[in-house]
């Protein structure tokens, strides 16, 4: 019943892409895909090493730059947020259970080179990071150190609960780019480098984000008490933050 | 200064109140920067071409509607092709601070390796200040920025201040994507509008007050921002040790 009316609410994915209000000029909104990574476009341009790869021809639209810009500063914020997370759950985690300390670990080194990416993505290509910095950062290391000491369960849980919501958004974005290779391959472009690496990465990073997720189930997340309550509100709190990430 | 835009997109933006249009046009400046492209430039050929003669008379005429006329005259354009410019002397302003700002890259080249990030942002703002010096406009600078000071120029005039804090940053190399992105780049536009109307009362041989003017200011941003980075970090360290202590002592946080 209840994953009824979570599929029903869920708005069908193109639509929601481009919305405009009288207000904004243009409001590119950055959706979630929950749809199986197996269904995914595999354009040939990505196949091709980077380096056969030419400089594209024609200049990303204005829109596609504001995409982007929204995009990667979501994720760096994201990013922040899971190593600060990871850091604060580990003292109280590894101390009752030791034998948790390789995966989490494992957790945080790939969540750490997840934020070291973007880190460089954003002073490269001039995208200034969110103005809530701080605020994230408190959020982030209350989250990790209260479902921390909640113990083992609920703190699967609220990796749970952030993984599925990082994944699918994620999984929005890999979707979208993929829409601008498939017209790119059409109009018989060269897609350039940095769009195909860009895509690959975010490809990489996802299913990273997913292997958590599996492995936060496997440690019974799903035992967690109160389990519907706890990921509905990180779950809630998780798209709060990328919306407005996505704008300041 | 005109963006590709949809027709959606520009339907919006004459739907709203004139006074608020300029906030809903972004500017080209773009939000992600591609290496596989250049930017377009700023200003079409004719603008260009008025624009940069009628620079060339501001030594003489100030940045005044009739430096505007005699650059489209010289440029083979007509009196009324000054129309193009509805600011007038403002937007003759703005051709000298964007085009600088874009310019500066070329103007210098940093080979040393070693060199921090601290001594590029000192070099650049001392280059963008010379840039004023070569195109003559020092004297005549108070009158731009009387303009740029008129209310209805404001936010305009910020927005390229901020802008070429932004490029000088850059431009030095500097790497931070936290909350120092922003009180580095707000604490050197200060610094620069600073020197920049210094710079206008300088009668020293080649600006070397600005430059020592400069040079204090730097250091005093220096002193207080390492003044607050110790305290902070001091306050973070404390905070670990004191919940370290709990743990060690079987508290379960």
């Amino acid at each position: 019943m209840a994953s009824t009316w979570r599929e029903a609410l869920r708005v069908p994915y193109r639509l929601a892409v481009r919305r405009s209000s009288p207000l904004f000029v243009q409001r590119v909104t950055i959706t979630t895909s929950s749809a199986s990574p197996a269904s995914e476009a595999d354009p040939e341009s990505l196949q091709k090493p980077a380096s056969h790869q030419g400089k594209r021809r024609r200049p990303l639209t204005a829109e596609q730059k504001k995409f982007l810009d929204r995009a990667l500063r979501v994720n760096h914020a994201g990013e922040l947020a899971a190593t600060l997370i990871y850091t604060a759950q580990t003292p109280p985690i590894t101390n009752a259970h030791p034998h948790l300390r390789p995966l989490m670990k494992h957790m945080y080194d790939q969540e750490a080179g997840h934020f070291s990416h973007f880190n460089h993505l954003l002073a490269h290509h001039r995208i200034r990071p969110t103005v809530l910095y701080p605020v994230w950062t408190a959020a982030a290391t209350i989250l990790g150190w209260s479902t921390g000491i909640m113990g083992r369960e609920a703190a699967m849980a609220c990796t749970e609960a952030v993984e599925t919501e990082i994944g699918e958004h994620y999984n929005g974005q890999v979707r979208e780019l993929l829409l601008w290779v498939k017209d790119m391959e059409e109009r018989g472009e060269e897609v350039g480098e940095e769009l195909s690496a860009l895509v690959k990465d975010i490809r990489r990073i996802r299913d990273e984000e997913l292997e958590h997720l599996d492995e936060a189930v496997k440690e019974d997340a799903k035992m967690a008490r109160p389990y519907e309550v706890l990921t509905g509100v990180i779950r809630g709190g998780c798209r709060a933050a990328i919306a407005i990430s996505e704008k300041i | 200064m005109t963006a590709v835009m949809s027709p959606m997109a520009l339907r919006n933006v004459l739907r709203a109140p004139a006074a608020i249009r300029p906030f809903l046009v972004q500017s080209p400046r773009s939000l992600y920067h591609s290496y596989e492209h250049n930017e377009p430039p700023p200003y079409r050929d004719a603008e260009s071409a008025i624009l940069s003669s009628a620079l060339a008379h501001v030594p003489t005429h100030g940045f005044t509607l009739e430096a505007l006329s005699l650059g489209a005259q010289e440029s083979g354009y007509r009196d009324i092709s000054t129309n193009l410019f509805p600011k007038g002397a403002f937007d003759l302003v703005k051709y000298h601070l964007v085009t600088q700002r874009i310019g500066l890259k070329d103007r210098i080249q940093f080979t040393d390796e070693r060199m921090g990030v601290g001594r590029k942002v000192r070099s650049l703002v001392l280059e963008r200040l010379r840039a004023n010096v070569d195109a003559g406009v020092v004297g005549r600078w108070q009158e731009a920025l009387a303009l740029m000071s008129l209310g209805e120029n404001i936010p305009r005039s910020l927005k390229e201040l901020s802008d070429l804090s932004d490029e000088i940053w850059f431009l030095a190399g500097d790497l931070s994507v936290d909350t120092s992105w922003y009180t580095k780049r707000a604490t050197l536009a200060g610094i620069y509008a600073a020197t920049e109307i210094y710079q206008t009362t300088d009668q020293s041989t080649e600006y070397r007050d600005t430059e020592q003017f400069l040079d204090r200011r730097l250091e005093e941003s220096r002193v207080a921002g390492s003044a607050v980075g110790n305290t902070l970090q001091w306050v973070g360290f404390q905070g670990g040790a004191m919940v370290n202590l709990l743990r060690s002592k079987g508290v379960r946080i």
